[in-house]
């Protein structure tokens, strides 16, 4: 074969694939157009896609993770909310203790503040039972359904538990919860959070308690102590098997020292008056209240009772003292949460940012070489359609005749 | 003068013949498959006169088809190679777009489910988002099936194709061996357009089945697969038939029917379309389809199992939570009574894969139904020491196996079909944990749970109220039982749990360990449960559910996109045989013009030779007349 022939059914056919070859180009730089997406379907680019499926995922859990992390904040705010019309309550009752300690109220006075003490500690169990909105209760712990504190049994009752649950708000970050109630409102310590004195309920005298508090962590043994007036100015002390551990000679005003403890009494304590020293207790805010409600209202007549009644509202003082430190503490630790989530939310942010780009770069489509590609790929298309025509045009026969 | 005669009249003969030849070319410039024609003239010898021969003017010896074996079989090859990747390129794509496709693809639902049980971890007794986790667990389910089914329906595309194939291929045997037959055995004595019809017909046939095309001495094309196995001999035509698989009656197979008996044709004896069907049943659309199962066992099993660890609303322990049917075990029909019952073994050891179990007489062996490459089986099929072969465990339920028997074992083809969101009831989600841990509020320690786990769900005294008491700070009991030492900050384990404390606790301490109570708020088991589409269950533990997701899309794609080049570049090879093919016997209509314009000038030339001897003639009559 000296020269290659061509026939016309190829010419034909090749000029027609051409233009075919070229239309299925632009039908798919269109459809890129319209989508506005590089990758049509998965095997334009496979890794690509692949890995774009799983960045989806990845950006639709941080979008979760947002939403959640609303949900949580939502609670922690209606928590912040609620304690902090506790710390209002608590500071009034601060101030009220301490205008009812005043020696020189009348019973009247007295009355009148315990009847507001009443008020508010009807205030904080409804405070106590705050709900998050959705029927749930914010204190319960998860045990949540109904409201976790109720009057019964001479005070108030815990019905909740004490789970904090934690709520992912970012990868592998985890925040609190609302405090469970026993958290907030239960559970606080007596005293000064180690140990604990109060006068003995029969005291003749009029000893008052004073100042106490542990001196030498080492030789403090958390163990009970009795310390007993033998004489108006003589005093022993007993262990808790009433074996006598030390004694002295009472000055009013003075402090006893034992066991590492350092106790203050003034006043004039009769003989066989006794203080009860010993460790720490608890004791839910509204006993405390129940307390000095009670003591507010007991009228005392003789000096022994209203000796009595002061030393219980110095111990109801102290009582009142922890709690409000525990409320801050609770605020503090809700806010530390709400910070947290903060700190969540910025780093989804950022991962968000960064993770939308690597799939925009992977996925999306280039408008300005796509837009130029399209405007190629049509000039070629019709380049391709002219010398079809042309060619056509071109035949032996029609010169013939 | 009759010499002159003789010689124009010929030539007048040659030349309207030539032209009538020219003219079956031009009118067959586009007929597939037309070979050009040509007519061969001769110098007819002439006589001797004495003073030397005389020339007796012109005959046409041969109206020759212009075609080359050669070139005709390199088109033949092309052509079939053609058809089988465009067959699995174009079906290859289908599957694709199926996964690509956000509307259809299974990665939408797949994140919305996981982000509903995620939002449910936030919220644990919200009606609402458990309601949601319901919805969107059923949308995950309804689009595994969706998908399951689409490729089933691919596969019954397949079957179809098969049918329609095969009715075509006994079509064009029986014609082919027809022309055979009127072709006869002298190929140089059969007419052009018999012989283009032949080469047409063979390569629709060959575009079918693949194969090769041989030209016997007598000129019989005889026709075999690429297996070698007779589709055309002479004028005798082999039939095909569609039969169906003996483990998977669903699946058609093509068999070559003789008269005794049919030979099943494995998938590498095919080519063309029936190759490309069969090949994209086997690399494109088994795989996917076991691969869709595997990631809805692993869904199914995984949130089972965190699931299970729960506790629900109403202080039950977890039910399951998804359905799906377990590895299916088909017998061929010719066994023994021998029964197999399957079950995923191990998550990390499963694969999609089928496999080909074959008793010898002593022992299971495992191949590859595809390829016969030999797997690892293990086991011997009894209760406690079962056949485990890629993460499934087969146990011997009935009967004895006989030498021989085959089971065909996949393991999550088909699975996908069969998720089924369980339970119906939102309140039955478990989202919190079964148990519960408090202090005792009269503690005078500062001792609080930190954490407290789960580590056996199936703990018989998991749900036994426990107490543990500090007998002072180094010493505790648990449930009664101790003391034991404790260390601040250790783990303390029991039944089923284990906690650790923050803090120091004091002697007389107390923490309790109660069951969780019904209506919980708790979002323990939620947490977890949001978080298993990361949890490296696959491939021996390198693989998260969602990377296996990923790993479909691609491996779907990468399947099309290397069907897709692939026909890309057998179209080329297929244009340039087609090229090489027509430069030989295509039509070109310049040149039949140019050659009609030599052939009209011949044909005047030759009239002018006729009318030139009317003229000798006449003088010749005139010149006696006188």
């Amino acid at each position: 074969m000296s020269t290659f022939r061509i026939s016309s059914g190829m010419m034909y056919q090749q000029s027609v694939s051409t233009m075919l070859a070229k239309q299925a180009q632009i039908a798919r730089t269109q459809q890129q157009l319209a989508t506005g997406q590089r990758l049509v379907s998965a095997k334009d680019d496979p890794v690509a896609a692949g890995t774009a499926v799983q960045l989806d995922r990845t950006l639709a859990e941080l979008a979760q993770f947002k939403l959640n992390s609303s949900t949580v904040e939502n609670r922690l705010g209606l928590q912040e909310n609620a304690l902090a019309s506790v710390g209002q309550a608590m500071a009034r009752i601060n101030e009220l203790t301490v205008q009812a300690n005043n020696g020189a109220l009348g019973d009247d006075s007295r009355h009148a503040i315990a009847t507001e003490l009443r008020a508010i500690h009807d205030g904080l169990l409804d405070l106590a039972n705050t709900s998050d909105g959705t029927g749930r209760y914010l204190f319960g712990g998860t045990a949540d359904g109904s409201p976790p504190f109720s009057v019964g049994g001479g005070g108030v009752v815990y019905a909740g538990n004490q789970v904090q649950r934690r709520v992912e708000v970012a990868p592998d970050m985890f925040v609190s919860d609302t405090l469970p109630g026993s958290e907030v409102f239960l559970r606080l310590r007596t005293g000064d959070g180690r140990m604990d004195a109060h006068a003995g309920g029969g005291n003749q005298g009029t000893g008052l308690l004073m100042d106490f508090g542990v001196t030498d962590t080492t030789a403090w043994n958390g163990a009970g102590y009795r310390i007993e007036f033998t004489a108006a100015d003589a005093y022993t002390v007993y262990d808790a098997g009433n074996n006598p551990v030390a004694g002295g000679t009472y000055t009013a005003g003075d402090s006893i020292a034992f066991a590492g403890v350092q106790v203050k009494i003034a006043g004039a304590p009769a003989l066989g008056d006794t203080f009860e020293i010993g460790p720490s207790s608890t004791r839910d805010i509204f006993s405390t209240l129940d307390g000095l409600i009670t003591a507010l209202e007991s009228d005392p007549v003789s000096d022994a009772g209203k000796a009595a009644m002061r030393n219980t509202l110095q111990s109801a003082m102290r009582d009142i003292a922890t709690a409000q430190n525990r409320m801050i503490d609770a605020r503090a630790s809700g806010g530390a949460q709400l910070s947290a989530i903060e700190d969540a939310a910025n780093l989804l942010e950022a991962n968000t940012v960064t993770l939308s780009g690597t799939v925009s770069g992977l996925r999306d489509l280039d408008w300005a070489e796509a837009i130029g590609r399209y405007q190629m790929e049509n000039t070629a298309l019709q380049a391709a359609q002219t010398v079809f025509m042309q060619m056509q045009s071109l035949s032996l026969f029609k010169l013939m005749g | 003068m009759s010499n002159v005669l003789a010689n124009g009249t010929s030539a007048l003969l040659a030349f309207q013949r030539a032209m009538s030849t020219v003219s079956h070319n031009v009118a067959n410039v586009g007929t597939e498959g037309y070979s050009r024609q040509r007519v061969e003239l001769e110098a007819r010898a002439g006589s001797n006169y004495g003073y030397g021969y005389q020339g007796g003017g012109v005959q046409i010896v041969d109206v020759r088809r212009m075609a080359d074996s050669l070139a005709t079989s390199r088109l033949l090859d092309a052509g079939s190679e053609l058809s089988r990747l465009q067959q699995l390129s174009t079906l290859s794509d289908r599957v694709d777009s199926l996964f690509s496709d956000k509307a259809t693809g299974i990665s939408a639902p797949w994140s919305g489910f996981f982000d509903a049980v995620s939002s449910l971890s936030s919220n644990a007794a919200s009606t609402a988002d458990r309601q949601n986790v319901l919805a969107q667990a059923k949308a995950l389910a309804s689009r595994f099936n969706q998908v399951d089914a689409q490729l089933d329906r691919l596969g019954d595309e397949v079957n179809s194709g098969l049918k329609a194939s095969v009715a075509e291929v006994n079509r064009l045997t029986k014609e082919i061996a027809q022309l055979n037959a009127a072709i006869g055995s002298n190929v140089s004595r059969a007419s052009g357009d018999l012989l283009d019809r032949r080469d047409r017909l063979i390569g629709e046939l060959v575009g079918y089945t693949g194969g090769t095309a041989v030209q016997q001495d007598g000129g019989h094309i005889n026709v075999f697969t690429a297996g070698g196995q007779p589709l055309v001999v002479g004028a005798a035509a082999s039939q095909l038939a569609t039969v169906s698989d003996p483990f998977q009656p669903e699946r058609l197979q093509v068999a070559l029917q003789t008269s005794s008996n049919s030979v099943t044709l494995s998938d590498a004896t095919l080519g063309g379309k029936m190759g490309g069907l069969l090949e994209f049943r086997s690399t494109v659309l088994d795989p996917a389809l076991a691969e869709l199962g595997r990631v809805a066992v692993s869904l199914a099993q995984t949130f089972n199992e965190g699931h299970a660890a729960g506790m629900d609303q109403y202080g039950q322990m977890g039910a399951a939570f998804f359905s799906i049917d377990g590895p299916r075990v088909t017998a061929h029909p010719s066994n023994g009574d021998a029964v197999l019952e399957p079950a995923v073994g191990s998550l990390a050891a499963l694969k999609g894969q089928s496999v080909l179990l074959r008793f010898d007489g002593s022992q299971w062996l495992a191949s590859d139904p595809i390829t016969g490459a030999a797997l690892t089986v293990s086991g011997d099929g009894t209760t406690g020491n079962p056949l485990v072969v890629n993460g499934v465990e087969l146990l011997l339920a009935s009967g004895t196996p006989q030498a021989n028997d085959r089971f065909l074992l996949q393991p999550t083809a088909g699975a996908a079909g069969t998720l089924k969101v369980a339970i119906t009831d939102p309140s039955r989600i478990a989202a919190a944990s079964p148990l519960v841990a408090a202090a005792d509020v009269a503690n005078t320690g500062s001792g609080i749970v930190a954490g407290l786990s789960v580590l056996d769900p199936a703990d018989p005294g998991l749900h036994t109220a426990t107490d543990i008491v500090f007998i002072d700070a180094g010493q505790y009991t648990v449930g009664g039982a101790g003391p034991f030492a404790y260390t601040p900050g250790q783990t303390i384990s029991h039944n089923g749990w284990s906690l650790t404390l923050d803090g120091a606790p004091q002697a007389g301490d107390l923490f309790q360990v109660r069951a969780g109570a019904a209506g919980s708020s708790d979002n323990g088991n939620a947490t977890r449960l949001a978080n298993l589409d990361d949890a490296r269950v696959l491939d021996g533990g390198t693989m998260t559910l969602n990377g296996a997701i990923g790993g479909l899309t691609t491996t779907v794609g990468s399947a099309a996109r290397q069907a897709e080049y692939s026909a890309q570049a057998q179209q080329v090879i297929h244009d340039q045989a087609l090229a090489a093919r027509d430069s030989i016997a295509g039509v070109n209509l310049d040149e039949e013009a140019a050659d009609l314009i030599r052939l009209q000038q011949a044909y005047q030339a030759a009239s002018q030779i006729i009318s030139t001897a009317d003229n000798m003639f006449q003088s010749l009559l005139r010149a006696v007349a006188r």
